[in-house]
């Protein structure tokens, strides 16, 4: 476990401006009741979300018995790529920049893996960019997963129902689609 | 007189004088220097074999900047080749400082795409707003122009009915209409 460099860290906070707005600063400013701060750790590919005083403690811990440590919310690739993971939904989820509600006869489709399309759209932000990642609630404003849009809203208005209006990234289905890969080192 | 016997008895003196063939007073001066300066020692201060004396001098190794050779094809990449005097490893980043410059570069990158992005919609939707508008304005126009059209057909068709020439085809015509009208099957189902 260790801390990240500049390039890994640049390479993650710019994948996490992609669903974030500014408040993504809150991410490492935040602070719980007790003053704590937060950081962002490597474990082997992966990077974690988690209290800096559970970081400490983790340094106890041999690296090769260390399994996992607070949030992970992705993984670096080889070529320095970062990958989010659905697990870092609960950290992406407040500070979504844009947001698409979906109606209750869309979430299933969504939960199994595939894409929304524009009927199952209950409502989204005002002036989306097409190509920009989104945050996907369900109905009651649960988040269910993100993705990136197809079109910008003007365009989508033009459409008809059964275009794609958000390509699929991360569902929370992925927990029990790929439980056995999820969380495998 | 006899010779003195020191001078006499020196073998040296005897064999240098039959050698050099020089007269025997002469030979007595020679002897009286070699007497007075002891045969030159070589004194060494430090043995070759002195480790001191081993190392070689380091003699000034010139870059390839400094002797300015032309550069040819390396053999390894630009790429490869590390700074020298750079510190080994990574630099990490881990105070909130740090990170926050980080993400404020990040968001400043993401907030510059996003409104050129937007940018560019709203320009696309102007172009589109313009096309649409010019189309709706020409297609008005061929209206109106049929619209003329018509009116002029119109116009033509009116004084030539109540003129003479063409008066009595059109009532021709009107009646034959007429006929046509009265004319027309009906078909009724008991």
């Amino acid at each position: 476990m260790r801390q990240l460099t500049e390039e890994e860290s640049k390479s993650v906070f710019s994948k996490l401006a992609v669903y974030c707005g500014r408040s993504l600063n809150n991410l490492v400013t935040a602070s719980d009741g007790e003053g704590e701060q937060y950081v962002f750790r490597l474990h082997g590919s992966r990077v974690y979300y988690l209290r800096l005083s559970i970081a400490n403690w983790a340094t106890s811990v041999p690296r090769a018995n260390l399994l996992s440590l607070g949030v992970c919310i992705g993984k670096l690739t080889k070529t320095g790529k970062f990958r989010v993971h659905i697990t870092a939904l609960d950290v992406i989820a407040p500070h979504a920049r844009y947001k698409v509600w979906i109606k209750e006869n869309g979430l299933l489709p969504f939960l199994y893996g595939g894409n929304v399309v524009k009927a199952h759209v209950g409502r989204w932000s005002e002036d989306i960019p097409e190509h920009s990642g989104v945050v996907v609630f369900d109905s009651s404003d649960t988040p269910v997963g993100f993705g990136v849009v197809a079109k910008s809203t003007t365009e989508l208005r033009r459409v008809e129902p059964t275009a794609i209006a958000v390509f699929r990234q991360a569902d929370t289905g992925e927990f029990l689609r790929e439980e056995d890969s999820l969380f495998t080192t | 007189m006899a010779p003195k016997p020191s001078a006499k008895g020196k073998p040296s003196s005897g064999g240098d004088s039959k050698k050099s063939g020089k007269p025997l007073s002469s030979s007595s001066k020679v002897n009286k220097k070699n007497v007075k300066r002891p045969p030159p020692k070589e004194v060494k201060a430090k043995a070759r074999t002195e480790p001191s004396q081993l190392k070689k001098t380091k003699k000034r190794e010139y870059t390839e900047a400094e002797l300015g050779i032309p550069e040819l094809n390396a053999i390894t990449p630009v790429g490869v080749v590390k700074p020298k005097g750079k510190k080994k490893g990574k630099t990490f980043v881990d105070d909130r400082d740090g990170v926050a410059t980080i993400i404020a570069m990040v968001n400043a990158e993401k907030e510059g795409q996003i409104e050129s992005k937007m940018m560019k919609a709203r320009q696309l939707e102007e172009l589109r707003e313009l096309r649409k508008k010019e189309t709706e304005a020409r297609q008005a126009e061929k209206k109106k122009k049929l619209d003329a059209t018509k009116d002029s057909i119109r116009n033509k068709k009116k004084p030539g009915s109540e003129n003479t020439a063409r008066s009595g085809g059109s009532d021709s015509k009107s009646k034959g209409d007429s006929k046509s009208k009265g004319k027309r099957k009906s078909v009724s189902f008991a």
